[in-house]
């Protein structure tokens, strides 16, 4: 479920496709508007996406009971095609939590292969503290399940 | 809640107390031996372990016997997990919006 540097959540996955590509598609409001296509019942009805530093993404996701979902963030990062980060924040996250998303793309004989590192942010004590913050936490976490 | 379960476990010292009591309730004694840090400091580690739910503890004349309490862990794991599921179909949708891409072309 983790790595041993113990990030909240790593995704590493392949495209068949160059990096440009990759990137562009990971800041495509259409990408965004099909997000919840994959689970049926939902529809993404808003996207927005302003490419630079500072700028917004936004999307809004509703069930066919009209729950929506709103969740957004702000790009931090954008050195296209290799490296893109941005904070995020889902509406119906009860902690609230403001998450950190970290996207690196590798591109090697035509196929890139993209890591994602979504991480909790606590900004003031991220700075204060260098072991302040999630990183860690969920081997520790793991290991008391296991064994509880 | 999920958040106050990591940032119960956001330090170092506290998650050292975690992994200690995975193996079983304790006494504060026990479980803070060796830390080389005050009573003060390690009683504030403890509350903040205490107020998230991870730890509990029970009183008996003086002596103070800390727990785990599985329940809260295990609701911070399945947050984890659902997140990981909402990221996964992003990474579905920009597979599918690549393959549709390639296949205009």
């Amino acid at each position: 479920m983790t790595d041993p540097s113990g990030d909240v959540v790593r995704i590493e996955r392949t495209f068949e496709a160059p990096a440009e590509a990759v990137f562009d598609a990971w800041t495509s409001p259409e990408v965004m508007r099909r997000w919840w296509h994959a689970g049926p019942e939902w529809e993404t009805p808003e996207a927005e996406v302003d490419l630079r530093v500072g700028g917004k993404v936004r999307v809004v996701m509703r069930a066919s009971d009209g729950t929506e979902v709103e969740a957004q963030g702000e790009y931090t990062l954008i050195e296209r095609p290799h490296r893109l980060e941005m904070t995020w924040a889902f509406s119906d996250d009860p902690s609230n939590t403001q998450q950190l998303i970290e996207l690196a793309f590798w591109e090697s004989e035509g196929a890139t292969t993209v890591v994602m590192v979504n991480s909790g942010i606590a900004t003031d004590e991220r700075r204060d503290a260098q072991d302040y913050g999630w990183r860690g936490c969920f081997d520790e976490l793991e290991r008391a399940l296991a064994s509880s | 809640m999920a958040n106050d379960a990591f940032n119960a476990l956001a330090h170092p010292l506290r998650r050292e107390i975690v992994e200690r009591l995975s193996s079983g309730p304790a006494t504060v004694g026990e479980v803070t031996r060796d830390f080389g840090v005050s009573k003060p400091t390690i009683s504030r580690h403890l509350k903040t372990l205490e107020e998230a739910g991870v730890v509990s503890r029970v009183i008996a004349g003086r002596n103070h016997r800390l727990a785990l309490q599985p329940d809260t862990l295990a609701e911070a794991s399945g947050w984890i997990e659902s997140q990981r599921r909402r990221w996964e179909s992003l990474f579905d949708a920009v597979g599918e919006y690549l393959e549709e891409r390639a296949d205009q072309r």
